[in-house]
């Protein structure tokens, strides 16, 4: 029975291929580094994952975002876990991705032919580093509304393109619900659109070349 | 680079691949590792560690010091660094802007800038010492994110110590790392690993030099109630401090008594429909934030009242409202006052008295109030303070002002004038309230809980 319904599926879906492509690959004699890469996606489909979860109650406004996180927090069955993953997770990503980084820096991984990969992956620290910006202003508690203030300062300090790169960024002079609005748009919509997009690429392309070997003495 | 070194790059990677792995399962399997490890760390973290907390947003209240994520702490260190170098630290947007976006610049393209085929790590020392040193300043800087570089008294040294160890040593180590590349070729391995340890070290000590120097001042940590119970009882601490005054301590009093400037008005009781049934959560926090001009009462928002509420403040006080007085809403179980005395049981100031005093008198007892400064914020203060000092608690004494006012007796000076009304103004204190203040008093005024017991008599054998 079993081989019947696999067979059917294999006829149609071509599943004896993608195993053959996707994970009957060789590659060279790797180690834990290796895993930097896996370990960044895992953490990317937790918090898309437990980011949809809070969605569920979370509002984006100034009269209730702090207080629906209060009650994700206190009222909602396992809703401490799901933010307190969200939150970790969130931290532990960026570490991740930075380290990755390194590790393909080190390596020298970025060179002939993977150069196409490690730009996508530069982009790819960037959203992260932009979630984590956009994310930390949701809560919208003293923190969360002072250091916000603070990073779009900041932004608006480029010259010439300050002031409009300041008023987009808050929608208005200053911080007020239009800033929630945008934040919460780009943290959930925006950010992560792209950045699904540009993980696509960059699997693409790691499957594409395979992963590069640690370099010895003759590279 | 030409045909010919792709071609050698290729086939080099070929024969790594047959003496190699498979993807799965040997690459999986440590993925899937690595992925249930970081699922079990998450998951103790959220558990143990959870979210750190903070009071709700408050545009009004610009004294909150600012802290970014974690993540972004060098970053803002970097930028107060930086603006302590003369003359072009002034230029904000070359440390916002420029800087950063070099280093982004040169990142991004770094597989275009650094063409050459060569991948050993001996064969890439000025890349790599300059990585090196740049994780090692970046993570210093992190830890260095809560040292001040000016201190109060206007010494700059801790921002010396800081620089040299976030930009001075690490600018000299680029420089020389460069230098060694393109003008010491055969000895640039040892030169750079040598470099990058001493300037490593020297970083570190700094670093550790100023961490050491500097002494942090006790961190004031707002405790954030979570349960609804917590947020009444919050909520009814700030209202006791702040609202007592005027609308007594259930929130019944109609004519105001005894508070300066506002004496014989006449106001609405707040603890019934009229004012509960009639005006929703965002409205009472309107109310308190902007105040009720025309009818008396003063703005209580922060950014009208210098000595004013914050926005999770005024929250807590509405749902103390609410739960409490509303009789569509049920209030959760919350905890007594002060535990119930036994027979012959002797109060004591911190268990019982202090509680009472919070809720019911401190909202006049304290310094800027009229109250014959008579203060009752500390136990000292209660025993001894104001213009009738030594009257008002006397151990063991009936005639005390404090126990005469609070049963309905004022205070009359030789001519029969009243010095001291009845206490509260506004209402009468419960009798269990009124009968822990005799206690106390007549016992003494124990002010710990072991002096209380030991005043106690002992319990009857059942």
């Amino acid at each position: 029975m079993w081989q019947k319904t696999y067979a059917w599926l294999d006829e149609r879906l071509g599943l004896g291929d993608l195993y053959k492509n996707l994970l009957d690959r060789p590659e060279p004699h790797g180690n834990w580094w290796n895993t930097l890469g896996s370990a960044s996606l895992f953490l990317f489909i937790i918090q898309v994952v437990t980011g949809i979860f809070l969605t569920v109650y979370y509002t984006p406004s100034p009269d209730h975002a702090y207080d629906s996180i209060q009650y994700i927090m206190n009222e909602v069955a396992f809703g401490w876990l799901i933010r307190g993953i969200h939150h970790w997770a969130a931290s532990l990503m960026v570490l991740v991705v930075f380290v990755h980084m390194l590790r393909v820096f080190y390596t020298a991984s970025y060179k002939y032919p993977r150069e196409l990969t490690w730009l996508v992956g530069i982009g790819l620290l960037l959203l992260t580093i932009g979630m984590g910006f956009t994310g930390y202003l949701l809560p919208w508690h003293q923190m969360a509304y002072w250091a916000t203030t603070v990073g779009t300062q900041i932004a608006g300090s480029v010259p010439f393109a300050g002031e409009f790169i300041l008023q987009a960024l808050r929608g208005g002079p200053d911080l007020s619900a239009l800033t929630l609005q945008r934040f919460f748009s780009a943290h959930i919509w925006m950010l992560p659109a792209l950045l699904a997009l540009l993980v696509g690429v960059h699997l693409y392309l790691i499957i594409k070349h395979g992963e590069s070997h640690f370099p010895d003495k003759e590279d | 680079m030409n045909e010919e070194t792709k071609k050698q790059i290729n086939q080099k990677y070929e024969r790594k691949l047959e003496h190699g792995e498979r993807f799965w399962p040997d690459s999986i399997f440590k993925d899937v590792i690595v992925a249930l490890g970081i699922f079990l760390v998450l998951i103790l973290l959220a558990t143990f560690v959870g979210v750190h907390d903070a009071p709700k947003a408050d545009p009004s209240d610009t004294s909150y010091v600012p802290r970014p994520e974690w993540y972004f702490l060098f970053l803002f260190k970097f930028l107060a660094l930086y603006g302590q170098i003369p003359v072009v630290g002034k230029i904000e947007w070359l440390a916002t802007v420029l800087i950063p976006g070099i280093f982004m610049g040169l990142l991004t393209l770094l597989p275009f800038i650094d063409g050459s085929p060569r991948r050993y790590y001996a064969k890439r020392t000025m890349p790599i010492g300059i990585m090196s040193i740049m994780v090692l300043g970046i993570v210093l800087l992190t830890f260095l994110a809560d040292v001040p570089t000016v201190l109060a008294d206007g010494s700059s040294l801790l921002g010396t110590l800081q620089t040299i160890a976030g930009i001075v040593i690490p600018v000299i180590a680029y420089a020389l790392f460069i230098f060694y590349a393109y003008k010491t070729k055969e000895n640039a391995v040892r030169l750079t690993i040598i470099t990058a340890l001493i300037s490593g070290v020297l970083m570190i000590v700094f670093t550790g030099a100023a961490l050491a120097l500097h002494q942090p001042p006790a961190v004031e940590t707002a405790e954030v109630p979570h349960t609804l119970a917590d947020q009444i009882v919050a909520g009814q601490e700030l209202y006791s401090l702040y609202c007592v005054e005027c609308h007594g301590d259930d929130g019944a009093t109609t004519v105001i008594e005894g508070v300066q400037g506002l004496e014989g008005l006449e106001i609405m009781a707040i603890n019934g429909k009229d004012v509960l049934y009639t005006l929703n959560d965002a409205s009472l926090v309107e109310v308190i934030n902007y105040g009720r001009p025309d009818a008396g009462m003063n703005p209580f928002g922060k950014a009208y009242n210098p000595e004013g509420l914050t926005r999770s403040q005024m929250d807590y006080i509405v749902t103390f409202m609410r739960y409490i007085w509303d009789d569509r809403f049920e209030a959760p179980e919350i905890k007594p006052l002060f535990p119930e005395l036994a027979e012959g049981e002797v109060p004591s100031y911190e268990v019982h008295i202090q509680p009472i005093v919070k809720r019911y008198c401190i909202s006049c007892h304290r310094p800027g109030k009229d109250s014959n400064e008579y203060y009752m914020d500390t136990y000292a203060n209660i025993l001894n303070s104001g213009e009738n000092a030594g009257k008002n608690v006397i151990a063991g004494d009936m005639n005390s002002y404090l126990l005469q006012t609070i049963q309905g007796t004022p205070i009359l000076d030789a001519s029969g004038a009243e010095i001291i009304g009845v206490m509260p103004p506004n209402g009468s204190l419960k009798p269990d309230v009124v009968d822990a203040l005799v206690r106390w008093i007549m016992a003494g005024m124990p002010e710990t809980e072991a002096e209380a017991d030991a005043l106690s008599a002992p319990t009857p054998a059942p």
